[in-house]
């Protein structure tokens, strides 16, 4: 009974999968589709370029921030929520409905909101007086943050992600541990580090994992807030890729570079698994 | 109840207060884009900002939905995720139905590989995907583009169904057989009954993926077949920064599916949790 998905997935998954590896050997002419054999040609003119080691590092930088402050702020709100128990439920509710809009709609939104001048972001700020004028801080326009402004969308998104799976976690804590802890005198942050989150481990692990390659893959929240810009300083691998493709039309350089990101993905993948999750060793 | 509750009152009280604060500025996004939508377009862009217009108009909707395309983009999106779900759901279920009933290596095996297909980018199976559906002559449509939906949606269908199906004893299908039912019988007969909640919440899953997805709508549908998502990013090129009416038709878009979640809201909760929590 497992076939047809079986099928499915080879057919429309792992054979366009195979095409696009095959390509990363071959230099393609765009459009005519005449091509030849070039072994990794296409690999070393990747990594010798610095668009593709650039990208690489922003998609990096990407990840990291949006997984670090989702992990920091859903961890937060997981744990408010658990203090209030039962009655924070209204909260709840409210607090994941940013998991249901469209990426595309959430970044055009974000953009809406950091824009210079009339966006609101920095008319509030200017009104409660950190902000001078509203066109001080240039979000999106400024090379040095642009990075991290285009996360902010992706954060907003997915923060109530991590705070649900978190949350469902906290429930399971057994209280007898956390009423030993207490007697011995033990204080929040040393219940919270030492009992909590080495609880929570698998959890934490299976949040942060496809938090990691849902960021890694990001493309249409940072397409239309920066189309990659300002001066490629959002440009992330996705993106890259993408432009190579269509753009460039470089089907050959493009497949050597998705085939590394790919690969970098999986590799990422399996150590965050045995670093974080160690099956056998000491799940609870 | 959890040992992590807090019970000073005081304590309490600070808590709730930070709560509400979390609340207002988590939710600030999403109402700004409402309360925008209704601004006057001039008022959209105005400098300094405000927070609310200083009048009510329909102006952005009516400009937003009487857009060429608009309203077949709503169609087509429509489509797309009803036939993605679909696919999506009569593979997953026996998929998932015989991992947990065989309990066979290849099972497991399975379960991974569909792990690592949800980490596949759209761009790198998006562009031979567009020669593979052209081949087979439904270039452009929406049975294209459910098809790719339903391949980003599928692993997590199966996880899902996976997870359901482990919560119901074995002993439940042995009685079927007993009476005469064969496996699909059983499963249809009675074990789906008993994670029909849990098809639900897989199917709402599948259609969100699908309803939101931006890549592969760009990629695999050109005219006849475009979702607003890729009409939503075109606005902004094709008519300038028409801000009014851009925020109208994402809140058009993105009003259904979030009174679906509130509406949902235990079940999905359960659906993005279980599997995780069980590890």
């Amino acid at each position: 009974m497992m076939l047809p998905a079986v099928a499915f997935l080879a057919v429309f998954v792992g054979w366009p999968l195979v095409q696009f590896v095959r390509d990363s050997f071959y230099a393609i002419e765009p459009f005519g589709g005449d091509r030849e054999f070039i072994g990794l040609a296409n690999y070393s003119a990747a990594l010798a370029s610095d668009a593709f080691t650039g990208a690489a590092w922003r998609t990096l930088v990407y990840t990291v921030i949006v997984v670090a402050l989702e992990f920091t702020l859903g961890l937060a709100v997981a744990l408010l929520f658990s203090a209030l128990g039962d009655r924070s439920r209204v909260f709840r509710t409210i607090f994941m409905y940013p998991l249901m809009i469209a990426p595309v709609v959430a970044g055009l939104l974000w953009r809406f909101l950091l824009i210079d001048n009339f966006g609101i972001l920095n008319e509030l700020l200017r009104r409660v007086g950190i902000l001078q004028s509203t066109d001080q801080i240039q979000w999106l326009s400024n090379p040095d943050i642009a990075l991290f402004s285009v996360a902010l969308p992706d954060i907003w998104l997915t923060t109530s992600f991590i705070t649900l799976i978190l949350f469902a976690g906290l429930q399971n804590v057994p209280e007898e541990l956390l009423e030993a802890a207490r007697i011995d005198g033990a204080n929040y942050p040393t219940i919270l580090f030492r009992i909590i989150l080495p609880l929570l481990r698998p959890v934490i692990a299976v949040a942060l994992i496809i938090r990691g390659i849902d960021a890694a893959r990001a493309f249409d929240i940072i397409l239309i807030q920066t189309n990659g810009g300002p001066q490629g300083s959002t440009e992330t691998l996705s993106l890259l890729v993408y432009r190579t493709l269509v753009r460039f039309g470089d089907p050959g350089l493009a497949s050597a570079m998705g085939t590394m990101y790919l690969m970098g993905m999986l590799l990422v993948a399996v150590v965050a698994v045995y670093a974080i999750w160690r099956p056998g060793s000491d799940r609870s | 109840m959890n040992g992590l509750v807090v019970r000073g009152k005081t304590a309490r009280t600070v808590l709730w207060v930070l709560l509400a604060v979390v609340t207002v500025l988590y939710g600030f996004p999403f109402v700004y884009l409402l309360l925008t939508s209704f601004k006057t377009p001039l008022e959209t862009i105005a400098v300094p900002a405000t927070v609310f217009g200083s009048e009510f108009t329909l102006e952005n909707y009516a400009t937003a939905l009487g857009r060429e395309g608009v309203i077949a983009s709503f169609i087509n999106s429509t489509v797309t995720a009803v036939l993605s779900t679909a696919i999506s759901l009569v593979l997953a279920v026996p998929a998932a139905y015989a991992i947990t009933r065989y309990r066979t290596p290849s099972g497991q095996v399975f379960i991974l590989v569909a792990l690592v297909c949800r980490m596949v980018p759209a761009i790198v199976v998006g562009v031979p995907l567009v020669s593979l559906f052209r081949d087979l002559g439904i270039a452009d449509t929406s049975l294209a583009l459910a098809i790719a939906h339903a391949t980003l949606s599928l692993p997590l269908s199966i996880w899902l169904m996976t997870s359901f199906f482990d919560a119901v004893p074995d002993e439940l299908d042995e009685a079927a057989k007993i009476d005469g039912c064969s496996r699909l019988g059983a499963l249809r007969r009675v074990v789906l009954p008993v994670v029909s909640g849990g098809v639900a919440v897989t199917a709402i899953f599948a259609f969100l993926a699908s309803w939101n997805e931006f890549l592969f709508s760009l990629l695999l549908t050109s005219v006849r077949a475009q979702t607003t998502p890729i009409v939503i990013a075109n606005f902004q090129t094709q008519f300038g920064l028409d801000w009014g009416s851009m925020t109208a038709l994402a809140a058009v878009y993105s009003i259904p599916v979030v009174l679906l979640t509130l509406v949902l809201q235990r079940h999905i909760v359960a659906g993005l949790t279980l599997g995780a929590v069980k590890g």
